[in-house]
This record gives structure tokens, C-alpha cells and sequence, in this order.
């Protein structure tokens, strides 16, 4: 390998400009639509992995069974009781329950239905903790709150769902099922349109509109103390408030998860998406593979001659090869280059239109590795793909490649 | 004329066959991927929607307004149904029947183990039997529910099964309902469909009794008379709800759909999902025609010196052209006809296997013949378009030139 190599290589992608940019072209689509597919799925991974590092590892939650989302099923929840017998297993630091119900959200003679969350304002430092989540505008909610609500982060904004014809501000009257609260607060945004058009409000409050559900639970949450392995903490829990809800083993009507737990099923599901829709896109990267190589085996054809003329003057078997195998790769690298460059022009487009219609959550990152990964990708694989070309090219007699028309 | 287009090509592939293999090969790959991926995409959607195919048009449902996604129907609901409109709901000119429908979660054991999920009720007397002719339901074991069943239920298919329980169950055996001992009277026959095959229904007496009973309705299935004036009893139920329910026009606290409806909006909703995999897919068709399209322009400077001669024994620009672009339509082609061929076998290869290793009767593969024949259509046509450009060089070319520029 030397520079008169290179710039020979270099030289012949100039002259059949056409040709060489259709080859650039085909690998380039492929790369593209890799580098923007995989870009959104390492940013909702990181988006996971930041999530988890606020929330802290140490978080557990008791869910009951049933069939609808917690909360909701009529006939399955969590109580007081079986609270109060956690708080006193070993290992357990802080606990607070969560209230669920779907409200009626009326503002300005309209009306929406969300979801209404009931919780313990002596807890709310953990909740927000637990929830990753501070106050964005006014204030918590605290002891003696009544009709006093804290909303999520869309109610500020007329244009986001629940999309109230008028923005909701700091002391603006909403109603709740007919019941005329106060707004006190909002959070800040979440990244997805359920989380943020939820509203809160104090257990006392929650017990007052929905009395039928006072001390029926969706879920706790808890935190593990110091020095306790969460994982364990679990299986403990799940024991213990079997037996003392006299259940048998694999049929308890409620599970304990820890935050591990959940984003492992997240990142999986995640992985496997972007994973196969990677593969689909990479069907189209191998079909350019096979453009660049019929591309090589045309100019071994065409340059036949010139290929004889400089086997005469003393080029070995060798350098031939690797004039052609680096031809080929650097079609693919230059494929690659521009394809990385489009692929982050329709990622962040795509990250803009995600944000723009309520979903902040989906934006893509471009980590150094993914964006050097696909340029050597897409070199290696031109380079792959000019193996067989250029084998023929080393392979042909000097005599007969000068005769050759 | 055509036909000697297509000799004048299918000679010129035997020329240079490696080169037109692998440009075929660009085609067939992106063929393949669109055919088998639509193939799929189609058989899923298809399965999915038949989950709901019971749906007929001449029914109506009735809910509560509130939280859709929060489970099954009327879970999420903020004021529900009351048990007496039904009755009312009747009464309106052009329903034959209205009928409450309950949905009750619990526990279920059998063999020792235990799941939880919803019971449903059926309602008695002439009721039941529009009920069962609406969902065409049929026992495979034993027999369907009769007025007077107490303690008994009907089970769907699925639970015959080992899968949910370990162990099969037939008709006869008892399982535990919330604790309490329940009789399997009969097992549906198989549907294809999770609403039926997981389908555990109970009489709406027993139901009530065993599981609670609050005075609210999950969902009220409305059968109409005549499906023609479905609008005009939907919009008289919609009155008589406002009214009973109190409520001002624009205001309402439930909704009034046709099934159908619902389905149009699941099917939309697939759809989208769909459209974005064959686009990602057909970007490889895009590349493979990129690559007809750079086979084509070699082929022009290769035969600048035949373009020449074939101009100054008389041929026109529209005849060059004319083969240039037939040939690179044939590339196009005999790629998509192998892709197509590949795709099929991928399609239902990956289903059957799906199947077999997810046991998920869901995953369907169904290749309809328009999709065939569209996919063969598209391939000629990438080919004639990447074709277009290289033809018109080779039809301008000048005689002369062409016959002295050629080495």
C-alpha cells in the first residue's frame, strides 16, 4: 500500500463520474436509513438509562393483578392493610401508596377524561423522586390540600393534548368530575402525552371524589434501604405479603417489580424493534454491495488494458488487488460519509416532529461509535464487495490483458 | 416489433451474465423484501382484524365516555351505564333487541393454577339466542348455556388446551371462579380470536350473584332491524341517552359506535404501521433500480459502436431507445419475478416457523395475487425508469460519431 495507490484509486472514481456516483448513491440510501433508525433507538435506551440513574435503583413497586391498567379493575387492588404490612418487612425504607381513577376534566365548558392520580402530600419529595420529576411552575402539593390540583406539564399549553381550547394557568378553576378545584402547580413535562395531561391531587381530596375507593390502591411504591439488594427485597415481599394475604405460591393477585425489572422489559422491547427494523434497512445496504461489485467487475472489463500495461512495468499480483479492493471500499466510504450526513438530517427532523406532536421522549442520539460504525461499515462493505473484481483483475495474464480490446 | 425488442435483450443478457446476474440480484433482493414483508404485514393485519370479524353492520355498541385505553370496555368509564336503559334503548323504533352485556374480573383455577381475567355474561331467554347468533358461537364439547344454568359456564377454545392451565379442560370438569365451583357445560369451537377462544361466559343471574352487582353495564349491544337505517337509530338512541342521562348535545358522557367504525379505525391505525416497514423495504428496490440504472449506462458506452452501426443501416432514435429501455424493463422484471418467488417462500416459511416457535396462530403470512402482480408491474417499471435516462443518451448518440468514438 502506497499514496500512488490511493491517488490512483482516487483518480478512476473521478473519471466515470456517473457510474461512481450511482454506486455512491445505492450505499448511501442504505447507510441513511440505518444511521436514522438506530439513532432512535440509542436515544430511547438513553432516555432508559438517565431515567433509571434519577429514580434510583433502589425503587419497588407492588401492582395488583387484574385486567386493566392499575387501578382500574373494580375488583382487584391493593389496601391499607396490606400496606401497612409492608412498611414493616425488613429492608423497606420509604413507602407511599398511589390512588388511579379516570376523571372527567372539564375547563372552559370542555371536557376531557384522563387519568386522576391520588397521593400523599407528606410523601411528595419521594413521589417526585420516584415519578424523576420536579415542579416546573407554582407549587407541591401539601398536608391540608383539598380542592387543590397540580397538573401535568400539556395543560399549560392550548396546542398539546388534552388540547383545552385556552392554556391553564396558576390559579385557573378546572372542574373534576363536576367538583371545582384550584390549579396550584404543574409539573415538568414527562415526554408522552398520557403522562402529561395526568392530574394530581391529595388522598383526602381523591377519597372525597371517589369515596367507594378509599384505601383501594393501584400500586405502592416503596424504596429499599441502604445496603439492601432491591431484588431480593422483592422476592421477600412477594413471600411474605403472599402468606399474609393467605395465598398460595404463582397464585397471588398482586406482583412486585423493581425498576430493574421494568427497564429490562423496556430495553428489550426497544432493542428488538430497532433491531429488526435495522435489518430491513440493511437489505438494502447488501443490495448495494452488489451494485458496487457488478460497478468493479466493469471496470476490471474496462480497464483490462490498463491493467496489462502496468503488470508490464512491474506491478505485482498484489497491488493490483489492492488498487481494486480499495476502489471498492472507498466507493462504499464515501457512500458511507454522505449517507451518516443524511441519516442525522432526517434524525433530527424526525427528533423535531416527535417533540412537535407531544412526544420529546423519541430523540435520537448520534454517539461517535454509530457514526464511525457506519462509515467502516459501509467501507468494509464496498470492500467486501470488491474482493471477486478485483481477484480477476490480479489474476490476469499481462500479455493477454495488453492484447485484450 | 416487441418481440424483437426482447430477443434483441434476452441476447444481450447472455453477453454479459455476470454482470446482468448481479444486477438482478439488486431487484430480486428488494422484491423479495417487499413481497414477504407486505405478504406478512398483510396476514397479521388480516388476523388481527378477523379478532373483530364477528362485528356484523347491523350492530351498535353503547358506552361510557372515559379512559379508552384504560382495559376492557367500561373500565375507564367516569359515569357508567346504568342497567335499566337497555330496556329503554328498545323501545326506540328500528332496534330489535337491546342487551346488557357484563364484564367481571376474577380469579380462575383449575389443576391447581391460577390466571385472572374477565368473565362475560349471557343474557336469558330469546335474548340469548340473538346473542348467540351475533357471535355465531357453537360448542365443540358438550353444549352451549341454557336459561336455569346456574354455577355452569361456557368456555372458549383455548382452554381445551394444555397452555393456560397445564392440563386441558373438558366438558364436565369443574374449575373454581372466584373460589366458587363452577360446572363446564360445554367448550366453543375454535375461532382464531382471543375475545372468543379466552372467552369464559356465565348467565347473567349467576354472574350478578356470584361476582357483584352495582347497578352498572360494561357495554349495551344494540341489534338494529334493518342495517340501512343504522344512522337514523344510532342518532334516536344518541337523543334518548342525552336525555336520560341528562346531558346537552356536545356534551355527551358515552358514545354510540358501529363496530364497523371501530374497525376502520384499528385497520387505519395498522395500516400506518405498516407503511412505514415497506417504505424502509422499498428503499432497497430503490437501490436495486439504481443499479439497473448504472448496468444500463456501462451497456451504452459498451455498444456505442453497435448504436452506430444500427443508426447508419437505418434505425431510429425511437428504436434505439426503444431497446434500451425494454431491456432494462426485462432486468427489472426477471428480477421481480425470482424476488417474488423468494418473497413467497420467505413469507410463508417465516410464518410457519413463527408459528410453530411462538405457538401465536396470529402470525399469518397471505400474498394475494394483486400483490403479485403489482410487485411483477413495479419491477418492470423500475427497470423501464432507470432505463429511461441511459436510452435517451444511446438514441442522441450521432452516427458518425458513435461509429468512430467506439475503441
Amino acid at each position: 500500500m502506497n499514496l500512488e495507490d490511493l491517488k490512483y484509486s482516487f483518480q478512476n472514481l473521478i473519471h466515470r463520474k456517473m457510474r461512481s456516483w450511482l454506486t455512491v448513491l445505492s450505499i448511501l440510501i442504505g447507510i441513511m436509513a440505518i444511521y436514522a433508525l438506530v439513532s432512535f433507538g440509542l436515544g430511547l435506551q438513553h432516555y432508559m438509562k438517565t431515567l433509571s440513574e434519577e429514580m434510583g435503583a433502589d425503587k419497588l413497586f407492588v401492582y395488583s393483578k387484574g385486567t386493566a391498567a392499575p387501578g382500574m379493575d373494580p375488583n382487584f387492588y391493593l389496601t391499607r392493610d396490606d400496606m401497612d404490612f409492608i412498611s414493616k418487612i425488613k429492608g423497606v425504607n420509604e413507602i407511599t401508596p398511589m390512588y388511579f381513577k379516570a376523571g372527567e376534566i372539564e375547563f372552559g365548558k370542555e371536557k376531557r377524561y384522563n387519568f386522576v392520580i391520588g397521593l400523599d402530600p407528606k410523601d411528595i419529595d419521594f413521589i417526585n423522586e420516584g415519578f424523576t420529576i420536579e415542579v416546573y411552575k407554582g407549587r407541591a402539593l401539601k398536608e391540608g390540600d383539598i380542592y387543590k390540583v397540580f397538573l401535568g406539564y400539556n395543560y399549560q399549553f392550548e396546542e398539546k393534548p388534552p388540547s383545552f381550547k385556552k392554556a391553564v394557568s396558576l390559579g385557573d378553576k378546572i372542574f373534576i368530575n363536576g367538583e371545582k378545584f384550584e390549579v396550584i402547580g404543574f409539573y415538568e413535562e414527562v415526554g408522552n402525552p398520557q403522562d402529561d395531561s395526568q392530574v394530581y391531587i391529595t388522598e383526602e381530596a381523591f377519597t372525597r371524589l371517589y369515596p367507594e375507593e378509599k384505601d383501594k390502591f393501584g400500586y405502592i411504591m416503596m424504596s429499599a434501604m441502604p445496603n439492601v439488594d432491591p431484588n431480593e427485597l422483592a422476592d421477600r415481599i412477594t413471600e411474605k405479603l403472599r402468606k399474609f394475604k393467605g395465598q398460595k405460591e404463582g397464585k397471588e393477585d398482586f406482583y412486585v417489580q423493581t425498576l430493574t425489572d421494568m427497564l429490562e422489559i423496556y430495553g428489550n422491547i426497544i432493542g428488538v424493534l430497532s433491531g429488526i427494523l435495522a435489518l430491513i434497512a440493511l437489505i438494502s445496504l447488501i443490495v448495494a454491495s452488489v451494485n458496487i461489485m457488478n460497478t468493479m467487475y466493469t471496470a476490471v472489463l474496462e480497464r483490462t488494458k490498463e491493467i496489462g500495461v502496468m503488470k508490464a512495468i512491474g506491478a505485482k499480483n498484489s497491488d493490483i488487488l489492492f488498487v481494486f479492493i480499495f476502489e471498492s471500499g472507498f466507493l462504499g466510504a464515501v457512500g458511507g460519509i454522505i449517507g451518516v450526513l443524511l441519516g442525522w438530517c432526517i434524525a433530527s427532523l424526525g427528533g423535531f416532529i416527535a417533540k412537535v406532536s407531544g412526544y420529546p421522549i423519541l430523540q435520537p442520539v448520534f454517539p461517535w461509535y454509530l457514526t464511525a460504525g457506519c462509515i467502516l461499515f459501509a467501507f468494509f462493505a464496498g470492500a467486501i464487495a470488491g474482493v471477486l473484481p478485483a481477484i480477476q483483475a490480479s489474476k490476469l495474464k499481462p500479455v493477454e490483458a495488453l492484447r485484450y480490446e | 416489433m416487441l418481440a424483437d425488442y426482447i430477443r434483441f435483450s434476452v441476447g444481450n443478457f447472455k453477453r454479459r451474465k455476470i454482470r446482468s446476474f448481479l444486477t438482478m440480484i439488486g431487484v430480486f433482493i428488494g422484491i423479495a423484501a417487499v413481497v414477504s414483508l407486505i405478504g406478512l404485514g398483510e396476514g397479521l393485519r388480516t388476523a388481527i382484524l378477523s379478532q373483530f370479524g364477528f362485528l356484523g353492520v347491523d350492530v351498535l355498541s353503547v358506552q361510557a365516555s372515559g379512559i379508552s385505553y384504560a382495559g376492557p370496555p367500561g373500565t375507564g368509564a367516569i359515569t357508567p351505564l346504568t342497567d335499566d336503559l337497555a330496556e329503554k334503548i328498545e323501545k326506540v323504533s328500528g332496534v330489535e333487541a337491546a342487551i346488557n352485556r357484563y364484564l367481571k374480573s376474577g380469579t380462575f383455577e383449575f389443576n391447581d393454577r391460577q390466571t385472572i381475567g374477565s368473565a362475560m355474561s349471557m343474557p336469558e331467554g330469546d335474548r340469548r339466542k340473538i346473542v348467540e347468533t351475533m357471535m355465531n358461537i357453537k360448542a365443540e364439547q358438550g353444549r352451549l348455556l341454557k336459561d336455569g344454568d346456574a354455577r355452569k359456564v361456557l368456555l372458549g377454545n383455548s382452554f381445551a388446551e394444555e397452555d393456560v392451565f397445564g392440563k386441558g379442560i373438558k366438558a364436565g370438569d369443574s374449575v373454581l371462579l372466584n373460589n366458587i365451583k363452577y360446572e363446564v357445560v360445554g367448550i366453543m369451537e375454535k375461532k382464531g380470536s382471543f375475545l372468543f377462544d379466552y372467552a369464559v361466559l356465565i348467565n347473567e343471574e349467576t354472574l350478578l350473584q356470584d361476582f357483584g352487582d352495582d347497578g352498572s353495564v360494561n357495554i349495551i349491544g344494540v341489534k338494529v332491524r334493518d342495517p340501512n337505517g343504522i344512522d337514523k337509530v344510532k342518532a334516536d338512541v344518541e337523543r334518548l341517552l342525552r336525555k336520560e342521562r341528562d346531558v346537552k348535545e356536545g356534551e355527551e358522557d358515552f358514545i354510540v359506535e358501529s363496530p364497523q367504525k371501530t374497525l376502520e379505525t384499528l385497520n387505519s391505525s395498522l395500516f400506518a404501521v405498516q407503511l412505514f416497514v415497506y417504505i424502509i423495504a422499498g428503499i432497497s428496490l430503490i437501490v436495486g433500480g439504481i443499479g439497473i440504472m448504472n448496468t444500463m449506462y456501462t451497456a451504452v458506452i459498451e455498444r456505442t459502436k453497435e448504436i452506430g452501426i444500427m443508426k447508419s443501416i437505418g434505425a431510429k432514435n425511437s428504436t434505439i431507445f426503444g431497446i434500451f429501455a425494454i431491456e432494462s424493463g426485462l432486468l427489472g422484471m426477471v428480477g421481480g419475478i425470482i424476488g417474488i418467488i423468494l418473497g413467497l417462500i420467505f413469507a410463508y416459511g417465516l410464518a410457519a416457523a413463527g408459528r410453530a416457535a411462538l405457538g401465536v396462530d396470529l402470525i399469518q403470512a397471505h400474498v394475494s395475487m394483486a400483490l403479485i402482480f403489482m410487485s411483477l408491474a413495479f419491477s418492470f417499471i423500475v427497470g423501464l425508469v432507470a432505463g429511461v435516462l441511459p436510452a435517451y443518451q444511446a438514441s442522441k448518440l450521432q452516427p458518425v460519431e458513435a461509429l468512430r468514438q467506439a475503441k
